[in-house]
């Protein structure tokens, strides 16, 4: 049975290593956007519950597909500003579910994507300067709640830190802070200057100079046939 | 029936760490240092081909390991030979995963290794009847019924352990979409069965989002039932010498069903649930979302429209009679054929509940609605 998570995994290297064929991933991106269901989010599989984590890899295996206007992103939009949490500033995988300092890049990651998305379509109202969500209130939520005293980051106050919340709070927290589009750049650094982190990819979450390289390099390799080695 | 940790961090007496007490067990948690790493190691070196270990010892060893760390699926895909080699009676393996739910409730492996075994049992399920025609004990339908009930059942308990337990809710599904075959009775059934289970969790969004899974497949049945029902028959037609006589009789029985669901009054008791748990419960986001996506339903769904209309004549004397929210079942009777709500009703509606809330996020949720109004049905 397919996977979302393996779907974008898979999406993520071929893409990266130049082996991405149309017949490697035919009937990916329908399966996928089966998957957006009522409430406009993405779900683990088609018929389930909008998931933040799930959505992310939806979103961005289409991206890398560029299938992604077979979901309808609007109501993709109107769901992920909603996991804005109006209080604590950070998002919520789930409605009505508690906020968790990993969504700060499932959630706030699909921003950009959409921005971009939803600009290749020709969109007027689109800022110049900022993603569609409140992103100050993010970096509030991940540099004042999300930080170990000790070192390393977490899901919330009270939870203990782990490599995966540390990877993906500061990953939220590049994305709250850099605003780029073509040749565009507007950065919003909370606090002191030296949180500002370097830029990240939102589709592969690495640096944008680090995705170039790895193309690069790879156009230069030949492709591997599909021919068993004798 | 349960199993847990006893948290007790230092072995006072020399005995076994194991606790069983009217039929749950326990572990001491002093143990499961020395336990885990020692079995996990064992079956580590049995699948490295470095130690043999028999069929018996197999199973104990992943048994344990399992029960401390269900996540393990190399654990879990040693029983899956063992089920496959015809050792290990996968009903054993229904009945361990469901043990290791009552501790660890979400288990994406469980969960995962639970659909492979039932998958299996279906398969298991058909096969021998289609040799050996009559009797194998119990009828093969009765059996499938009896691992679905007991499925919905595992389902809500994990789901009453952790909220929002997407897992157990997805898997759920699946039982309804497999073993179920999504009839109209198994959906009608569910509804009901899972009404108060969501009353008492309202802010479980899983659950209702289930609710809505519910709805959306009976409003896919109404609308296809007369092709469902040709095909059927066609089916049955072409396989009267091999199909077992339970399923023809089945078939046609959940085709006379479909023919008879009320779906405007499925629809309209849902929305009196969320109006009343929205009343009740002030402030939960999960009720408006329902309560906004159960009206979708209503009026987008050609079944429904078509009958909205139908229903304007007889229905104003149910509607005097129903408490509270009056205004709101009689505007859904008034609502024209064509998929567009009146505004205006709605707009009442919620300046209803904004002048009688004092709960600021319930007031939000209602602005909220407006808007969401306006942007989506104002089309």
């Amino acid at each position: 049975p397919i996977s979302l998570r393996s779907a974008y995994c898979a999406a993520s290297v071929a893409s990266l290593t130049n082996i991405l064929t149309p017949e490697l991933f035919a009937g990916t991106a329908e399966w996928i956007a089966r998957c957006q269901n009522w409430e406009g989010g993405i779900g683990g599989v088609p018929g389930m519950e909008a998931h933040g984590g799930y959505t992310f890899c939806g979103m961005a295996a289409l991206v890398i597909l560029k299938k992604e206007h077979l979901l309808n992103l609007r109501s993709l939009l109107h769901w992920v500003t909603s996991r804005q949490m109006r209080f604590e500033g950070g998002f919520q995988g789930r409605c009505n579910k508690l906020v968790d300092g990993c969504y700060s890049f499932w959630q706030a990651g699909l921003l950009p994507l959409l921005h971009r998305a939803l600009h290749a379509r020709g969109d007027t109202a689109l800022s110049m300067a900022r993603w569609m969500f409140d992103q100050s209130a993010l970096q509030e939520y991940i540099l004042l709640c999300c930080q170990c005293p000790a070192g390393g980051l977490l899901d919330k106050p009270g939870k203990s830190r782990d490599f995966y919340h540390t990877c993906y709070c500061l990953s939220g927290l590049a994305i709250a802070q850099h605003f780029g589009s073509a040749d565009l750049h507007h950065e919003v650094v909370l606090g002191v200057p030296e949180n500002c982190l370097q830029a990240t990819h939102p589709v592969y979450n690495i640096t944008p100079e680090k995705v170039v390289r790895a193309v690069m390099h790879f156009l230069q390799q030949p492709v591997p046939s599909l021919e068993p080695a004798s | 029936d349960e199993i847990g940790l006893i948290p007790c961090p230092e072995a006072r007496y020399n005995r076994s760490p194991i606790v069983l007490i009217e039929n749950k067990l326990g572990v001491e948690s002093w143990c499961v240092k020395f336990l885990l790493p020692y079995v996990h190691n064992k079956l580590l070196l049995y699948r490295q081909r470095k130690q043999w270990l028999n069929k018996d010892e197999l199973i104990d060893i992943t048994c344990t390991l399992l029960l401390l760390n269900p996540d393990f699926t190399t654990a879990w895909n040693v029983r899956k030979e063992l089920i496959l080699s015809g050792t290990l009676n996968p009903l054993k393996d229904l009945h361990l995963g469901k043990l290791a739910l009552t501790k660890f409730p979400k288990s994406p492996e469980t969960w995962i290794h639970r659909r492979w075994v039932l998958q299996q049992l279906i398969q298991e399920n058909s096969l021998p009847s289609l040799v050996t025609k009559g009797n194998l004990g119990a009828a093969p339908v009765e059996r499938i019924h009896r691992l679905v009930q007991e499925e919905l059942n595992v389902c809500s308990e994990a789901a009453g352990r952790y909220p929002s337990n997407y897992n157990a809710w997805s898997h759920r599904i699946w039982v309804l979409q497999h073993l179920g075959k999504l009839t109209v009775k198994i959906l009608l059934d569910e509804l009901s069965s899972t009404k108060y289970w969501v009353s008492m969790h309202v802010s479980d969004h899983s659950g209702f989002h289930y609710r809505q899974f519910l709805l959306k497949s009976l409003i896919g049945r109404t609308v296809t039932d007369n092709n469902v029902l040709v095909q059927n028959q066609m089916i049955n037609e072409q396989n009267a010498s091999l199909r077992k006589e339970e399923e023809s009789a089945g078939a046609e029985a959940a085709c006379e069903e479909e023919q008879s669901v009320d779906l405007p009054h499925h629809l309209e008791e849902e929305l009196e649930l969320c109006t009343e748990l929205i009343d009740t419960y002030p402030g939960h986001e999960t009720l408006w979302c329902h309560s906004d996506e159960t009206l979708n339903n209503f009026h987008h769904s050609p079944a429904t429209s078509h009958m909205a209309q139908a229903m304007d004549v007889d229905g104003l004397n149910e509607s005097s009679s129903k408490q509270g929210y009056t205004q709101e079942t009689k505007r859904l009777k008034r609502a024209p054929i064509q998929d567009s709500l009146d505004p205006e009703m709605e707009y009442r509606f919620i300046d209803k509940v904004l002048s009688t809330c004092r709960d600021v996020d319930q007031a939000r949720f209602a602005t909220a609605y407006r808007k969401w109004l306006v942007t989506f049905l104002g089309q």
